[in-house]
């Protein structure tokens, strides 16, 4: 027996537990895709959501909503849009639409079995490397990303990480043939890890304060060292021009700094302890650069000085321990709501894991628990990692002019009982089918064997 | 007359002359200086509490002769005035490593973990040794020590005249040897052998390496051993009687050498880190009725009830730590409350200790240098321990402890002179002590200059004091002031006062220099001069080379400066005690009211009776004893109106490695015999993290690194109790199982020493599951075996098959760590052959596809809501696997296996919600499934009558994300309360900059503290430990 068939079988009975999975197996393009899910075609022609609740986020939530979008970008929202002929109608009275969910930190793409170091293409040997890139290394037929989707991740920002300067990150879509396919944008951000700035001896560390202030020191020099050389480095390979000057030979690392001193691309600075994220914005000042505190676990405590230089932060994980005894049991959940009462901008993610991308929502989930409102938790899945990493032009809400990239729900996104039935990235209609709801088709069989 | 006296010394046996003392041969001339003492004029601290003001006291032979105020020296005596002086009995150190091997340092750090790596000595045991190289009883300190007469000294400079050599290497570590601290070959020092017997129980670090590997190794096998020692003792007996026919037993010379300690002829100290393992060691001393002292960790008074009941001696450490960074705010972030209260209480632990009536002496031991020690006893008395307290604690107490009281610890007429000598109260700040004399013969601490410098001189310096003039004689004025041996000063010149600069004296001499640009001469000066009583003489040198002399006379004595520095004020504890001592502690438990009604909530009973909205829950004494609509509250019942909230049971974590010192022993593939319950850590931080997330229960496990793991623990998180307050009366004991990748060692480095453990396979897991399963059978034969003729030679106790046996027999649970369905079906087929089952899979990610068979095999499933990938037996986990699995009628539970984790625990029901799983079936997942697959749901898990009041009251539907937890009652006690968790939060801040204040305060007061113990209190590998395997792939153990 082929899955083809499994599938069709699934698709044929009618069975309380399967409800959901019916749901899906009925939004999806090919009913009877039980198989591996197959990348979408471009959209072809324009596509109608009718009678949904639409929740913008950018704006207000309309009931009874229609969005339409061609060629993969929103052409109208409301409740009185005019369809035009060829359009493909899709009656989703009873749902909810949401933008798609952005993964503001992921290693979705970069990695599949974590023990499997034939699988890992996280982290580039050495503490320098701003430029390797993410992107080239998403590997599209990874199992990890249909499982994203199905949590209504669309777009991931995949980042490199380990050394000081891991590489550029790329904002990557869920869908795709190939690694250029998927990509949204690259670079999209440069990642730098702040050396930790606070001697705590323990199991793990049992160097003497003196040594560990040395390796600290010296990898705030190397750090330090590399901005210095890339720009000592641009500043000829720009003189070239000039007469009389000659050519410097090429060099693939400081090549990669170009878009950071340009200010094109932000740094995502990983800083948790207050006096990294000091250092780090004290640093980001100094180069010039435009910075992004990432983790920012003690941001609230500089928040004044977070607002002061409009520096966002990408708070994740929300599902972590206080990093210090005395503090509160909820000190990561309610970051965020900190933040947002501070005034600083900011974003969620979870915590970096491909596994866990889907558990986005639910880290926001966790925030709104514990203080920040329902509308910011979502938000700081949607629109606020858009405009953090200057994806705003294309996603994070439902607006006229953005891409098509949307999520189809039966609940609010945030509650861990409801699914997203079907996404679009780009006007796409997406293959729901992964590799869980596979093994869970197939061995639901067995109940009635 | 003299004969006399001889006679009687000789009845109280009392003396024996140097010349009998020894065998070995003169070398050389004899020496017969007498060695007869009086010591006139001194004040005698004869015992704590018994002084003679001003009296005299003699030695003879080493022997104190005679002590008293009317004591008449001998003629024959050498007489010592020592008016102003104190004798004191020399002080008794019972836990030191003088002369003893040391372990070699490889890191930093001080405590005692650092030290344990290069502790595993590789080479196999010499000689009739025992099989594990960390267990050497059979060492005997008085053949090891090597006298050291640097470190004899240190130890005198604070007073002691004796010290018990302890070896220092490994578990089990050899018997100790009390020795004199004076000098002399080994036989002359060596004052008794075998003194006691030690045992460190300390936390070993991490996977490979020997065994044990864990705290929780090292108990299972302190305590095999001693069963062991009983084993041979019967084995060896047995044997004699009758040889024929019987195999004869091994002979080995550490269970040989336990027998006087195991029989309570010998002491056992009990070396331990924290206030925890104290009560550990205390458990281990009462299983093997042992005379056990306990070498404690300085932070006994965490714990003081519970120190007491044990009635142990103890043996304190006066290493008060360090004060944590403080001074600037970031880094004093990191303060934590625990390390803060630490520091501002514990120089108040022997104090303490001593009130609550506790036997202690006290030690040098853990101090970064021994001379810091007398400072941090003067602090320890500053801070309440009585001086007679004090004094006890460093010679009748451990005197008596030895058995030597006869001959040590007071300056009684018959002891051995063993006499410290100080200028002062031996434990005022101030107070000097000049010598320490050991078996009558003296040994110098610190003796003042015999002239005093200081006073004011008139002088005459004859110099050329330029090339145009002839030598002319300059008369002028010295004045000398200050300390006696650090003095400065002032010389007047030719009219003008100038500064003495660079002044040194010692041995008469003294020398300084002065700059003589106010009177003409160009640059320093430079004198010295040997002093006299009255007079002085010397020479010195212009700038420019040309010699100077000059004679000074006394014009006035050196008149004693009134110490006009205002006394310290003494600033004891700021704060009263909590449970446990530090952040969200509490100064009592919480209190359990009579009857209490929770009124008006939607109550999701978990049992019978379903969710009932609008509902009451009626608790007595800790009990419920009703749930329904429209409950009368009885008279006095406390009341809570729970008006739209929810209340659900207590929720039940099936699989936790929360509150343990240690969670896995790596050092053998079996490790049956360790328990968790030995090394529950109650301090842990997140058990009241945990209750904030409404968690009051859980399955505390062995981790994953062997086959048969250790015996789990399964406790509510009664937080501020003692670890064993926390586990559940009546809970049928359980034990960990693991297949699969982490018992074959899959993910550790190839080559390494690590992938040659057998098994390396699923296939070796399967044997050597079968293989122990069939000897705890054999083992079992064997005692029935015995049990015919038990004049035989008995099998010796095995506390691995002991408990493989129980599980083999239905009588202890399995908790099978698995993840494959081959590995799954493998070990209930296994099981199934030798007619038991097993209790839960855990993990069971591959559970969904063979449901079947763990339904009709009977076990529950214990599964991560939705965790994967992290490796390859994980490849396959489905968050739909709990929900098929209950589909098929499996019990399953949603576990944490993360601290972090487990303070979220209806969240990940509610994650099963997706696949159709009913809510009250999800919530079933955290709560009564877990319950019923620990043996414990006639008590926890649903809100039924006669079941014990843990319910959780939450801000709405528990299994909504929006949902909090806002009280967690165990036992009809609320042990969280959102409100309350503010106000402890505002009391933690007001306690911490309190402390801060305190060690700032006492910074610029004090200056640089002793600064004698560690920086950091205690090590807590589990928190670091549970943090860092979130992040990364073994992030389950």
């Amino acid at each position: 027996m082929n899955t083809k068939n499994l599938g069709e079988k699934n698709a044929m009975r009618v069975d309380r537990m399967l409800t959901l999975i019916l749901c899906m197996v009925m939004l999806t393009n090919n009913a009877s895709q039980a198989s591996e899910p197959i990348p979408a075609p471009k959209q072809k022609h324009p596509i109608a959501l009718i009678g949904a609740t639409v929740h913008t986020v950018s704006g207000a939530v309309i009931q009874n909503g229609t969005i339409l979008f061609d060629k993969g970008k929103i052409v109208a929202v409301g409740t009185a849009v005019t369809i035009p002929q060829n359009t493909e109608r899709i009656d989703t009275r009873g749902k909810h639409i949401y933008p798609g969910l952005i993964d503001a930190s992921s290693s979705l793409g970069l990695t599949e079995i974590g023990s499997v170091r034939g699988t890992l293409d996280l982290s580039e040997t050495g503490r320098i490397n701003p430029n390797v890139r993410a992107e080239v290394a998403i590997h599209p037929e990874s199992e990890l990303i249909p499982v994203a989707r199905s949590g209504g991740i669309t777009v991931a920002a995949v980042s490199p990480a380990g050394g000081l300067i891991s590489g550029t990150a790329a904002a990557i879509m869920m869908d795709g043939w190939t690694y250029e396919e998927m990509t949204l944008k690259a670079p999209l951000a440069l990642v730098v890890n702040w050396p930790s700035m606070v001697y705590s001896p323990g199991r793990f560390m049992r160097m003497s304060r003196e040594d560990w202030q040395k390796q600290r020191d010296e990898q705030l020099k190397q750090l330090r060292d590399a901005f210095a050389e890339s720009r000592a480095y641009l500043k000829a390979k720009d003189a070239e021009k000039e007469k009389g000057i000659h050519y410097h030979d090429l060099d693939m690392r400081w090549e990669a700094m170009r878009p950071v001193f340009s200010k094109k691309i932000p740094v995502v600075v990983n800083a948790n302890e207050i006096s990294q994220i000091q250092a780090a914005v004290a640093w980001g000042e100094e180069e010039q650069i435009r910075i992004i505190i990432g983790g920012g676990r003690d941001a609230w405590r500089v928040a004044d000085l977070l607002k002061a230089k409009d520096i966002p932060v990408i708070v994740n994980p929300i599902h972590t321990a206080p990093m210090r005894r005395w503090e509160g049991f909820d000190e990561a959940y309610t970051t965020p709501a900190k933040l947002k009462e501070a005034g600083v901008r900011f974003c969620i993610s979870g915590d970096y894991s491909a596994s866990n991308s889907r558990n986005t929502p639910h880290h926001a989930a966790t925030a709104a628990a514990y203080g920040l409102a329902h509308d910011e938790a979502l938000k700081a899945i949607t629109l606020y990692p858009a405009q953090i990493l200057g994806l705003e032009a294309m996603l994070g809400s439902i607006e006229v002019g953005k891409d098509a990239t949307l999520m189809i729900t039966d609940g609010d996104p945030l509650e861990l009982s409801t699914t997203v039935e079907q996404i679009f990235i780009q006007g796409k209609k997406i293959d729901m089918q992964d590799k869980h709801k596979q093994l869970y088709e197939k061995y639901k069989q067995l109940e009635d064997r | 007359m003299i004969r006399t006296v001889v006679a009687t010394l000789l009845m109280i046996g009392a003396i024996v002359g140097p010349l009998h003392a020894q065998t070995a041969p003169v070398v050389g001339l004899r020496e017969n200086t007498p060695a007869v003492h009086a010591f006139v004029n001194a004040r005698i601290v004869v015992a704590p509490g018994k002084t003679i003001a001003k009296g005299t006291l003699v030695v003879r032979s080493g022997v104190i002769e005679a002590v008293g105020e009317n004591v008449v020296p001998p003629a024959d005596a050498r007489v010592w005035n020592m008016e102003g002086l104190t004798l004191y009995p020399g002080f008794i150190e019972l836990s030191s490593d003088l002369g003893m091997p040391k372990p070699q340092q490889v890191a930093q750090g001080g405590a005692s973990g650092a030290t344990m790596a290069q502790q595993r000595q590789q080479e196999a045991p010499k000689g009739a040794a025992h099989w594990n190289s960390r267990v050497q009883p059979n060492v005997d300190a008085s053949l090891e020590f090597k006298a050291d007469s640097r470190a004899a000294e240190k130890l005198r400079s604070q007073g002691f005249a004796l010290a018990l050599a302890t070896p220092q290497l490994g578990i089990f570590r050899g018997s100790s040897a009390l020795v004199s601290l004076g000098d002399g070959s080994g036989s002359e020092l060596v004052v008794k052998r075998h003194a006691t017997q030690t045992i460190a129980l300390e936390q070993m670090q991490g996977f490979g390496g020997g065994y044990p590997s864990s705290l929780m190794g090292v108990i299972a096998l302190v305590r095999q051993t001693w069963y062991d020692a009983d084993w041979y003792r019967k084995a060896h007996e047995s044997y004699a009687r009758k040889p024929q026919g019987q195999k004869r037993p091994e002979t080995n010379a550490a269970l040989e050498a336990l027998q006087p300690a195991i029989q309570q002829k010998q002491p056992v100290v009990i070396e331990v880190g924290d206030d925890l393992t104290f009560l550990r060691a205390a458990k281990i001393g009462r299983e093997f009725s042992l005379n056990a002292w306990i070498r404690g960790s300085g932070q006994e008074y965490r714990r003081l009830d519970a120190v007491k009941a044990a009635k142990l001696p103890v043996i304190v450490p006066v290493n008060f730590p360090e004060p944590p960074a403080v001074d600037v705010p970031e880094e004093a972030l990191n303060a934590t409350l625990e390390e803060l209260r630490h520091w501002d209480t514990a120089p108040e632990n022997a104090s303490r200790l001593a009130r609550a009536g506790v036997a202690i002496a006290l030690t040098t031991a853990e101090l970064r240098d021994p001379a810091t020690f007398l400072a941090s006893v003067r602090k320890a008395v500053e801070r309440g321990l009585s001086s007679d307290a004090a004094l006890a604690a460093l010679t009748t107490n451990p005197a008596h402890w030895l058995g030597v009281e006869s001959r040590f610890g007071t300056l009684e007429k018959g002891k051995v002179a063993n006499i410290m000598v100080a200028d002062g109260n031996a434990f005022d700040e101030k107070t000097n002590i000049r010598e320490v004399w050991i078996d009558g013969r003296q040994y110098e601490v610190k003796i003042p200059p015999s002239v005093d410098a200081r006073g004011t001189w008139n002088v005459q310096i004859r110099a050329r004091w330029s090339a145009e003039k002839p030598v002319s004689s300059e008369e002028g004025e010295l004045i000398v002031r200050g300390e006696m041996e650090k003095p400065s000063g002032t010389l007047k010149l030719k009219g003008k006062d100038l500064r003495l600069a660079a002044v040194t004296y010692a041995n008469q001499k003294l020398a300084f220099m002065v700059a003589g640009d106010s009177i003409n001469v160009k640059g320093n000066l430079r004198l010295s001069a040997t002093v006299g009583k009255n007079e002085l003489t010397g020479v010195g040198e212009l700038p420019d080379g040309r010699s100077v002399s000059w004679t000074g006379a006394r014009k006035e004595p050196a008149r004693v400066e009134p110490d006009t520095s205002k006394p310290r004020e003494i600033k004891m504890a700021s704060f009263g005690d909590l449970f446990p001592a530090g952040e969200f502690g509490r100064a009592k438990p919480p209190q359990q009211p009579e009857i209490m009604l929770v009124k008006n909530a939607a109550v999701w009973t978990q049992g019978p009776q379903g969710k009932i909205e609008n509902a009451d829950l009626l608790v007595t004494k800790g009990k419920i004893t009703a749930v329904g609509k429209n409950l009368t509250p009885p008279k006095g019942a406390t009341v809570i109106d729970a008006t739209g909230k929810h209340v659900t049971p207590g929720l039940i974590d099936c699989h936790s490695h929360t509150a343990t010192a240690s969670v896995n022993e790596g050092g053998q593939t079996i490790s049956a015999e360790t328990r968790i319950e030995d090394v529950l850590d109650s301090d842990d931080i997140w058990i009241y993290r945990q209750l904030a997330g409404g968690t009051t229960a859980a399955n505390v496990l062995h981790g994953s690194a062997n086959p048969i793991g250790g015996q789990n623990a399964v406790v509510k998180w009664r937080w501020g109790a003692l670890p064993d307050e926390m586990l559940i009366a009546g809970a049928p004991p359980g034990i960990k199982f693991a297949l699969g990748e982490n018992v074959k060692q899959s993910n550790f480095s190839p080559g390494g020493q690590q992938s040659t453990r057998y098994p390396q396979t699923r296939m070796g897991v399967e044997q050597i599951i079968r293989d122990r399963f069939q000897a705890a059978l054999d083992y079992e034969r064997a005692w029935k075996e015995w049990e015919k003729d038990k004049t035989l030679i008995p099998p010796p106790r095995d506390l691995e098959l002991d408990a493989v046996l129980e599980a083999v027999k239905g009588k202890r649970l399995v908790h099978a760590h698995s993840y494959r369905q081959d590995e799954i079906l493998m070990l209930l087929r296994v099981a199934e052959e030798f007619g038991f089952r097993i209790a839960t899979l855990q993990h069971v990610l591959e559970g969904y596809k063979v449901a079947e068979a763990i339904k009709k095999h009977g076990a529950g499933a214990s599964s991560f809501s939705d965790w994967w990938a992290y490796k390859i037996e994980a490849w396959d986990a489905i968050p739909g696997s709990g929900s098929l699995m209950h589909a098929q009628g499996v019990n399953v539970s949603y576990n944490s296996d993360n601290s972090q984790l487990a303070t979220r625990m209806n969240w990940e029901a509610s994650k099963a919600l997706k696949f159709g799983v009913p809510e009250q079936e999800a919530l079933n997942f955290v709560t009564l499934n877990s319950a019923i697959q620990l043996g414990v749901q006639d008590r926890i898990g649903s809100l039924e009558v006669g079941k014990d009041a843990d319910f959780v009251i939450w801000s709405g539907d528990p299994l909504s994300v929006y949902s909090v937890c806002e009280q967690t009652w165990v036992d009809g006690r609320k042990y969280f309360d959102l409100q309350e968790d503010r106000k402890m939060r505002e009391q933690i801040q007001n306690e911490r900059s309190t402390l801060i204040q305190k060690i700032i305060a006492s910074k610029q007061t004090e200056g640089a503290a002793p600064g004698a113990g560690p920086r950091m209190m205690m090590r807590r590998p589990n928190e670091e430990q549970l943090q860092s395997c979130m992040e990364g792939v073994d992030h389950e153990y």
